[in-house]
């Protein structure tokens, strides 16, 4: 048989917590690509917080053999992300393949990222292998299950694997099927380079590794190679395949998929999605490559220690190395000094980045209040594009203000819709569509404003719910809206870090929250300190913290002055965490509490 | 000059506040315990010239007068005491006898500090204390028959707290001669009683406004009595101020005898272990020798606290510029500190959240 026929490229796409990981887990361990000793759970998800929030963040390959009827046959695995804000990562990784598993939770059946990655997926014409996990659980049904994906999906499910990936059952079946299902690659060998960078990771030694499928042509050390879009030249100095570990191989053809190390000093010069080709004997017409991402949610990071500015900076250079869709620059703020203004792909992303600098960076930060980006059209015929609320315009120099919007779908039982309505409603969502999918499912189309779902939505939705539903959402353009800036002052002074742009009609009732959250937060002062809300010069809501009183008066006991400096250095530790603000001191978690109220408090 | 301290860990009950080393045990154990404790004093060889001797706990007037005589005896024969000494016991009200007070004064004893807490039967009870307030008004007059030096501790934030009722109680204690008060607030330790009596009923007790109110205005009543606050939490008339707890607020030498005390000795601080095996062992629960920082510290911490104050010059012998720490010139701007050229000292009216002031003036 020829090379190329004995090639599978394919990926594993599903919704969050239906069983990815662990199926790329199983698959790998059944091919006897790693022995069992050197596997650990999730084996793909190398970073530690990928593993702890049982998420998967950055895209994996894997190279494993498998041999059915006497022919061993080569499987490249594609691991993605299961995070909504991480969908055009996904959208990545389907332009490497030629097939994807789509994965359904044998108790819980389709849910809106199922649908939102398998339209994904037939959108760049993949072959999709439905495969029933989980059927382990007392509450699986399978048979519904793949009834459901036909109803709902749209696509043939009746031949579906139904598998445990947690207990290894049926997972032989898989692999068949990946065998026989998914198409060979298609490409020549001997024809001139075309390959995609579907990804790009930092190496400390090796500069910038692009993740390539090679679509036609071959690609070895030596070869001079040009970026397309980028038009920059490179000697290739490595090629290799992940098994799963970077192992170096003499070369790549056509239908593989591997990475390919050129001494690229810095990620940005790597545009994913790019195709790469040989400078003497180049193609003429580039694949389509991807839309440049945009980040969607935006916040403020300062270190706590003014003094770490530095620090924070190279903490986020360095986090760019390996992930493009973060973005940042220079923000100054009268209350939290240098810092920056953040871009990420959603919160999740921000969450991700924020306690990655904190653990691999050792950094104490404080972030402020998430937020959208806004287009304001001024009076004077201009427009401005601001996430940062203290940058607004004075309202006399507004013509009007607009949104982001985003196109939102719901799954859930049907004895939630009222419940989700509610919800919806209350998010200023504009109804759309009602869908039954069948007796215990039903699909809600909303469109809501962005800033409304970066604010509590999922959390709302999970607790109205009990959990039962899921949520998906891709953006949806600008729609103007009824905007104001909530200004804070503190003791008679504006604070700026703690401005946010609110719904109009919400604008009382959100003010009214963040001074009485800020009561909570902010501990008692030397003196009486007032907590304002205001639009413009109107103040709309206040609280009083009360000045403190007394510490501590108590004994010492017996001469044990140890106890007592403990106790004092110990507040002196605590007092770090603090940022003053005018004569007021904030503890830094007061900048995202705002994030954490819900109107209801 | 060295103090000694003696830690007598046992009561007749536990309070319901107490979160400190004391016991209930039989008479015997005492015995086992004051030998285990003689013993260690013998141990000891360093400085041998005290000038203050203090008998704390617990409760020590549980002890017999045979234990005492045995306890002293060994004191006195192990160390060199200064003419003008302070020799400071503490009693319970009910446990306090006329033949135990003749008993502390031949062995030497010339100060009697009175564990009242409160002069209200409801209060007292409700806190665990076995005696009534007639019996401490009783135990305080008998106790100033024999000996004049007396000192009575007083507790703020007691469930029912009023203003009157607390200051009235001041009046009364000065009425029968009372030379010293300490007055501290109710601290709620974890795993005591009280702290699960506070968990299931928040409004038991008073607020710190409250509390904060009441001591506010027994310091103007002490004031006008004649007592001097001149250290947070203890007020004296001229000249009975207690010469041993100044050796812990002036980082002055002291060694502590018994479970759980604490000495501090040449710049190092340990802590005899606090349960009764470890100590028998000769265990330590901690130890550490302070750098330069902690002593300065500490010094801030401690001197703070005190009337006195602390001084700039010393502060700089020892290497820290208080001029160059940015809230010190706030807090004296707002007149939360007073400067008075070399000498700071802290504002009484801030004394009540010295710690906060004090965090943010150390190096």
């Amino acid at each position: 048989m020829e090379r190329i026929k004995k090639i599978r490229n394919f990926c594993i796409v599903a919704h969050i917590d239906h069983g990815k990981s662990t199926l790329a887990d199983r698959l790998i361990e059944k091919t006897g690509t790693l022995a069992k000793r050197d596997m650990q759970d999730q084996l793909l998800d190398s970073m530690e917080l990928e593993r702890e929030k049982g998420i998967t963040i950055k895209l994996t390959p894997t190279k494993m053999n498998y041999t059915l009827d006497g022919v061993e046959y080569e499987l490249n695995l594609i691991d993605t992300p299961g995070h909504v804000d991480f969908t055009y990562e996904v959208s990545r990784s389907l332009a490497a393949c030629e097939g994807a598993i789509l994965i359904v939770d044998a108790s819980q059946g389709v849910e809106a990222q199922t649908l939102a990655n398998a339209y994904l997926a037939i959108d760049n014409n993949l072959d999709i292998l439905p495969v029933v996990n989980k059927i382990d659980l007392p509450s699986a049904r399978p048979e519904e299950v793949k009834q459901e994906v036909e109803d709902v999906v749209g696509i043939p499910a009746m031949h579906a694997p139904c598998i445990s990936a947690k207990d290894g059952t049926n997972i032989e079946q898989v692999l068949e099927m990946i065998v026989k299902e998914f198409p060979a690659p298609k490409g020549d060998e001997n024809g001139k380079l075309k390959a995609l960078i579907f990804d790009s990771y930092y190496d400390n030694f090796k500069g910038a590794i692009c993740l390539v499928r090679l679509f036609d042509g071959n690609l070895q050390v030596g070869d001079k190679i040009k970026m397309m879009q980028t038009g920059k030249v490179y000697d290739v100095i490595e090629v290799g395949v992940f098994v799963p570990n970077a192992k170096p191989v003499e070369q790549l053809r056509a239908g593989d998929v591997g990475y390919l190390a050129c001494s690229i000093k810095t990620i940005s010069d790597v545009e994913v999605g790019d195709t790469i080709t040989k400078v003497d004997n180049p193609i003429s017409e580039a694949l389509p490559g991807y839309k440049k991402v945009q980040p969607v949610v935006f916040c403020g990071i300062f270190p706590v220690d003014g003094a770490k500015y530095e620090e924070l900076k190279e903490g986020l250079e360095k986090l760019k190395l390996n992930d493009a869709s973060l973005q940042f620059q220079p923000e100054v703020s009268q209350a939290l000094g240098f810092g920056f203004r953040c871009g990420f792909l959603g919160l999740l992303h921000l969450e991700i980045i924020t306690e990655r600098l904190e653990r691999e960076f050792d950094l104490d930060i404080i972030t402020t209040s998430p937020s959208v980006f806004y287009h304001v059209y001024k009076t004077n015929g201009e427009m401005i594009e601001l996430s940062n609320p203290s940058s607004l315009p004075p309202v006399v120099e507004i013509d009007y203000i607009e949104e982001p919007i985003v196109k939102a779908s719901v799954f859930t039982p049907p004895e939630y819709v009222g419940a989700i309505m509610e919800l919806c409603q209350e998010k200023r969502g504009i109804y759309k569509d009602l869908t039954y999918l069948d007796a215990n499912r039903v699909r809600l189309d909303y469109t809501l404003p962005l800033g409304e779902i970066i604010y509590d939505f999922f959390d709302s939705l999970k607790s109205r719910t009990k959990g039962y539903a899921s949520f998906d959402y891709e953006m949806a353009g600008y729609q103007e809206s009824d905007l104001v800036k909530v200004d804070i002052l503190l003791n008679g002074e504006k604070c700026d870090a703690l401005s946010i742009i609110v719904f109009k009609d919400r604008a009382y009732t959100r003010g009214r929250a963040l001074v009485e959250k800020l009561k909570k937060i902010i501990p008692r002062q030397l003196f009486e300190v007032p907590i304002q809300a205001a639009i413009g010069g109107k103040i709309i809501a206040r609280e009083t913290i009360k000045a403190m009183r007394k510490d501590v008066l108590a004994k010492c006991y017996g001469g044990d002055v140890t106890r007592k400096r403990k106790l004092l250095e110990k507040q002196k530790e605590g007092k770090k965490r603090m940022r003053k603000v005018g004569s007021v001191e904030i503890p830094s978690e007061a900048f995202m509490s705002i994030l954490k109220l819900d109107d209801g408090e | 000059m060295l103090g000694v301290y003696i830690h007598i860990p046992f009561c007749e009950s536990k309070c319901a506040y107490c979160a400190f080393s004391s016991f209930v045990k039989a008479e015997d154990e005492h015995k086992k315990y004051i030998d285990k404790v003689i013993d260690e004093i013998a141990r000891y060889q360093g400085e041998k010239k005290i000038d203050t001797i203090y008998i704390g706990g617990g409760t020590p007037s549980v002890l017999s007068m045979e234990l005492i005589d045995k306890l002293i005896g060994a004191i006195k024969k192990h160390f060199i005491l200064a003419e003008n000494y302070e020799f400071t016991i503490e009693a319970n009200p009910n446990s306090l006898t006329e033949e135990k007070l003749v008993c502390y004064k031949n062995n030497g004893v010339n100060r009697i500090s009175l564990g009242v807490q409160s002069l209200n039967d409801v209060q007292l009870a409700f806190i665990g204390r076995k005696h009534s307030a007639s019996q401490a008004l009783e135990a305080i007059s008998l106790a100033k028959k024999h000996i004049n030096n007396i000192s009575c501790d007083l507790l703020i934030g007691l469930k029912d707290m009023d203003v009157q009722q607390f200051c009235g109680q001041i009046d009364m204690l000065a009425g029968l001669g009372v030379n010293h008060i300490s007055a501290y607030m109710l601290q709620i330790e974890n795993g005591t009683p009280l702290e699960a009596m506070t968990r299931a009923n928040p409004l038991l007790l008073p607020d710190d406004d409250q509390c904060v109110e009441v001591y506010d205005e027994m310091v103007k009543v002490l004031a006008s009595l004649g007592y001097e606050r001149y250290e947070v939490s203890n007020f004296a008339k001229y000249g009975y101020e207690s010469r041993h707890n100044f050796k812990y607020w002036t980082g002055d030498d002291y060694i502590g005898f018994g479970l759980s005390a604490h000495s501090y000795i040449n710049g190092r601080r340990f802590a005899n272990a606090a349960n009764f095996d470890d100590y028998y062992a000769g265990k330590l629960a901690n130890e550490e020798i302070l750098t330069k920082n902690q002593k300065l510290e500490e010094h801030i911490m401690l001197g703070l606290r005190c009337k006195a104050g602390i001084s700039k010059q010393f502060l700089r012998i020892k290497g820290y510029n208080i001029d160059e720490n940015e809230s010190y010139a706030e807090f004296l701007q707002k007149g939360i500190l007073l400067d008075n050229g070399d000498n700071i000292k802290l504002n009484p009216k801030y004394y009540g959240v010295s710690n906060y002031i004090i965090v943010k003036l150390l190096p």
